[in-house]
């Protein structure tokens, strides 16, 4: 279960990825990319972000996760393929030297916040 | 507003990691990360691997990765070696080896003095594939009893790992196993792995896999 670890590490990146006048509590969603052969259940991560959100400090936080499908090339004759099934042969020349092009990783792509507060208008309020 | 990223999450576990190999480079550390299933082997091979290791005048030392209790860092007490426990229950039970928690335990190690270490991470097939440690080689055993279909089923550790030592190899007479399917299987998930039969009880492979760790450092 490195789901749980892994939604702390999105945490992590979220946080040190806004702006400095954004605030953790502004964030209404996170999109996260997963690749299909990080073996991460996107439901248990799902669950797991949400668990630890609150103590986060981020607790409206939405996460999204848009699984991305292995891609692969092949060394020795270059051409580029998709892979359902964990067969990793080029279906071109049925070796087996196959670079993973895309399917491997997560990636924080998009965070989602409400503006800060006096500063939808561009001005700050003292009031 | 958007905010548009595109950052590794696990940017932070990497950069640890890198701090970790930079260590091990700087002192000449060869360092292997061995991975597999609960009970496959990984600390019998290192209660046999060790002593032929020190008896080349080779210096080992361990980081023993479990959830919770001090019972595989026992077993390798008596080869003499340094040994670190690392719990993973005081870090919320994580299911494998973080690049901090080996981080952590280096403060304990003499990094000048170790030839190669082992960091037997915790027994799991899924999990501990996942994350760099700051190794330099990854190695997963697979232990006959485990069955032919495992590399389809976890195709990202043998994917990740450069050798496979396919242990208990002295049971092969007792069990249905298709050793051939088996090997064909880890081919079709990484045909560049090595894949070395072994074992650690009647010392089959042994040889292979010292020369292999020797070759590699």
């Amino acid at each position: 279960m490195h789901e749980l670890y892994i939604a702390e590490c999105i945490v992590k990146s979220v946080n040190s990825s806004l702006p400095r006048n954004v605030a953790p509590t502004l964030v209404t969603q996170v999109r996260v990319q997963v690749g299909q052969l990080d073996a991460v259940v996107p439901e248990t991560l799902k669950f797991s972000f949400d668990a630890i959100k609150q103590s986060c400090g981020m607790p409206r936080a939405e996460l999204l996760i848009k699984e991305i499908a292995v891609r692969c090339r092949c060394r020795d004759c270059a051409h580029e393929f998709g892979i359902d099934l964990p067969v990793f042969i080029c279906p071109a020349c049925n070796r087996g030297d196959v670079e993973v092009l895309q399917g491997r990783g997560i990636t924080l792509t998009r965070i989602i916040a409400d503006e800060p507060e006096g500063e939808t208008h561009g001005n700050t309020s003292y009031s | 507003m958007e905010i548009p990223v595109i950052r590794d999450v696990l940017e932070e576990s990497n950069a640890l990691a890198k701090e970790n190999r930079a260590a091990f480079d700087r002192h000449g550390v060869f360092v292997v990360n061995i991975m597999s299933s609960p009970g496959s082997g990984k600390t019998t091979l290192l209660q046999k691997t060790i002593p032929i290791l020190k008896a080349r005048g080779i210096s080992c030392a361990v980081i023993e990765g479990d959830v919770s209790s001090t019972l595989d860092s026992e077993r390798l007490a008596p080869l003499g070696i340094p040994v670190i426990q690392a719990n993973t229950e005081p870090f919320g039970g994580d299911c494998h080896l973080g690049s901090h928690m080996v981080q952590a335990a280096l403060k304990y190690l003499d990094l000048p003095s170790i030839e190669i270490l082992f960091i037997e991470n915790i027994g799991n097939l899924v999990c501990p594939a996942e994350f760099y440690l700051g190794e330099n080689r990854k190695v997963m055993m697979l232990s006959l009893t485990e069955g032919e279909d495992k590399p389809t089923k976890y195709p990202l550790m043998f994917r990740e790992c450069q050798v496979c030592l396919l242990s208990k190899m002295d049971l092969a007479p007792h069990l249905d196993i298709n050793l051939d399917l088996l090997e064909s299987n880890i081919q079709k998930v990484n045909s560049a792995m090595r894949i070395l039969p072994i074992s650690a009880k009647t010392g089959e492979g042994l040889m292979a896999w010292l020369d292999w760790l020797v070759n590699e450092r």
